[in-house]
């Protein structure tokens, strides 16, 4: 059984939508169904992309740009392997199953994701792992890594998970966040966990603090080694590297509840 | 009664009879080894019986840096009681007194089983509104602050109501110290044996009991009939040369576990008993009545 493959014919020139696509195949639709599925008035997949192989989960779609959007949303299992950039939502709301972009991704990656697991090899746009507009939150679980750097605000209003940047985060990363754990192994921008309520930002730098951010001193912190170890267990080589044994802590955002922390690891 | 002969102990043909019970479990870490079994001994102190302890606790075994969640020296401890609701006190009490404030201590579920024991979720109100839970790897784990940094605590371990407790041999001896030390040899052999632990002093029981009293209240009292200060006196069980009886107790998280340890005390008993002066090894029972497992010596030699 060939793994299903789609190719785009040519690189498009408005946005295209692919949020459906996913859905589709965990709905059992073969291949030759899948060419008739409509995903933008009067256009169907088949006219966009040459599609090859048999839908066993499984999926490689390649030439695509930056204006293809929702790559990969609601993926439930299997791996998806991305040839090319994507555009906004990739991952959107993903349930499992992991997305490989061999690629840059725009804004909103990852954004309503509860599980699963997402490696971008190139960079990743603003609001990554954030929360969509009339959403509550942003990531509620799941595993983000970023192999180049990312845009501003990534993990805002984000709950679970982790989103490891390997590169450098822009400005106001984790704002508003309430859970989990963003790190940043190229350090963060500006005004990194503004108004943060809860949650870890882990890296070796911020570029410029904010005063509402509270110098809690070096320590040594066991929930660190745990995570690391979790970490190691599930993603293996993708782990973030390991941590200093002494990190130093600061509290914020104190001008929200200040229980959330950026932990500086240089 | 039928008994047999091996290498100079008479065992006899008799079988140990124990009880089901909840059993649960912990992993504690610590900076050093010395730490991790500090507090695992003192958090499963006065835990012999569930008569008047209300848990019956002890050491399983020391755990490597690589067996434990954080990396660190860790020691994993389990404790029986009559019912899961009958243990989570315990558990919240002994981690609360013994483990929190323990230099260093984080503690983890050592126990996978259908019923959960609150750990953390009791615990993490000592960091009054400070607390932060973090989730990883599918479990819940609490950050309480402390005077030397973190105690770490998972949110819950589990309990498991398929255990038992109560498996036992009983050495019977001609001389006090040679019975002792071949009874720490037992301890030694049944402390490698993993999921079961002895719960009485170094695990070894003096004050064996039979069930009832003439006084009202007790539950328990002297087992004359294995007393060698009373064998002339009362309808007694012992040989003309038994001057010491000494048991020990074992409680597993399966019937096997217990098989397994008291095979492996028997065969210490069996290997350097008759030099050391233990003349024969029984067990208690209560004629098979109250206790769901009977463990036969004959099978376990």
């Amino acid at each position: 059984m060939s793994q299903l493959t789609l190719t785009l014919k040519s690189a498009p020139r408005t946005r295209i939508d692919l949020s459906g696509l996913a859905p589709a195949i965990a709905g059992g639709a073969s291949a030759s169904a899948l060419a008739l599925l409509t995903i933008a008035p009067s256009t169907r997949l088949g006219d966009l992309f040459a599609i090859s192989g048999t839908a066993d989960g499984d999926i490689t779609l390649s030439g695509t740009t930056s204006r293809v959007d929702g790559i990969g949303a609601g993926l439930a299992s299997g791996t998806w392997t991305v040839e090319g950039d994507t555009g906004a939502n990739a991952g959107l709301n993903m349930r499992g199953g992991k997305l490989v972009i061999k690629g840059n991704a725009g804004p909103y990656l990852a954004s309503g994701m509860k599980a699963g697991m997402i490696h971008v090899t190139g960079d990743a746009g603003d609001f990554a792992g954030g929360v969509a507009s009339g959403k509550r939150f942003g990531m509620t679980g799941g595993s983000v890594i970023i192999d180049g750097n990312a845009g501003t605000r990534i993990g805002n209003k984000m709950r679970r998970g982790l989103i490891l940047v390997r590169g450098r985060v822009g400005e106001a990363a984790g704002s508003r966040m309430v859970g989990g754990t963003i790190v940043a192994e190229g350090g963060f921008g500006a005004h990194a966990g503004q108004l943060m309520r809860r949650g870890t930002l882990i890296g070796p730098n911020v570029e410029q603090m904010s005063a509402t951010f509270a110098d809690c001193g070096l320590h040594e912190l066991v929930i660190l080694s745990i995570m690391s170890r979790v970490w190691k267990h599930e993603l293996g080589p993708l782990a973030p590297k390991p941590f200093p044994a002494k990190v130093r802590r600061y509290a914020g955002d104190l001008a929200s509840i200040g229980k959330g922390e950026i932990l500086l690891t240089a | 009664m039928k008994s047999s002969l091996i290498n100079g102990v008479t065992i006899d043909d008799t079988f140990a009879e124990a009880f089901g019970m909840s059993g649960t479990g912990l992993i504690i870490t610590a900076d050093t080894p010395k730490w991790a079994m500090i507090c695992a001994t003192t958090m499963t102190g006065f835990g012999t019986s569930v008569i008047g302890c209300g848990a019956e606790c002890g050491i399983d075994r020391v755990l490597s840096p690589d067996e434990t969640p954080d990396g660190r020296p860790g020691v994993r401890v389990l404790m029986f009681g009559f019912s899961p609701d009958a243990l989570i006190p315990q558990v919240a009490n002994r981690v609360g007194q013994c483990v929190l404030t323990s230099p260093g201590s984080a503690c983890y579920a050592a126990v996978e089983g259908p019923i959960p024991i609150p750990l953390g979720t009791a615990l993490r109100q000592f960091g009054d509104g400070w607390q932060t839970s973090r989730r990883a790897g599918g479990r819940r784990y609490w950050r309480v602050p402390v005077m030397d940094g973190e105690f770490v605590c998972e949110d819950k371990t589990g309990c498991i109501t398929t255990a038992v407790g109560g498996g036992n041999l009983l050495l019977l001896g001609t001389d006090r110290r040679g019975t002792l030390e071949v009874a720490e040899a037992a301890i030694e052999a049944i402390a490698k044996v993993p999921d079961c632990i002895t719960p009485f002093p170094g695990g070894i029981v003096r004050s064996g009991s039979k069930v009832g009293s003439k006084y009202p209240g007790m539950f328990a009292s002297a087992n004359d009939a294995f007393a060698p200060t009373l064998k002339g006196a009362t309808k007694t069980e012992l040989n003309a040369d038994t001057v010491c009886v000494l048991e020990i107790v074992i409680d597993g998280l399966t019937s096997a576990d217990v098989a397994n340890a008291m095979r492996a005390g028997l065969a210490a008993i069996i290997a350097n008993g008759a030099v050391k002066g233990v003349t024969r090894v029984s067990a208690g029972n209560y004629g098979g009545k109250l206790g769901q497992h009977h463990y036969h010596l004959r099978e376990l030699v």
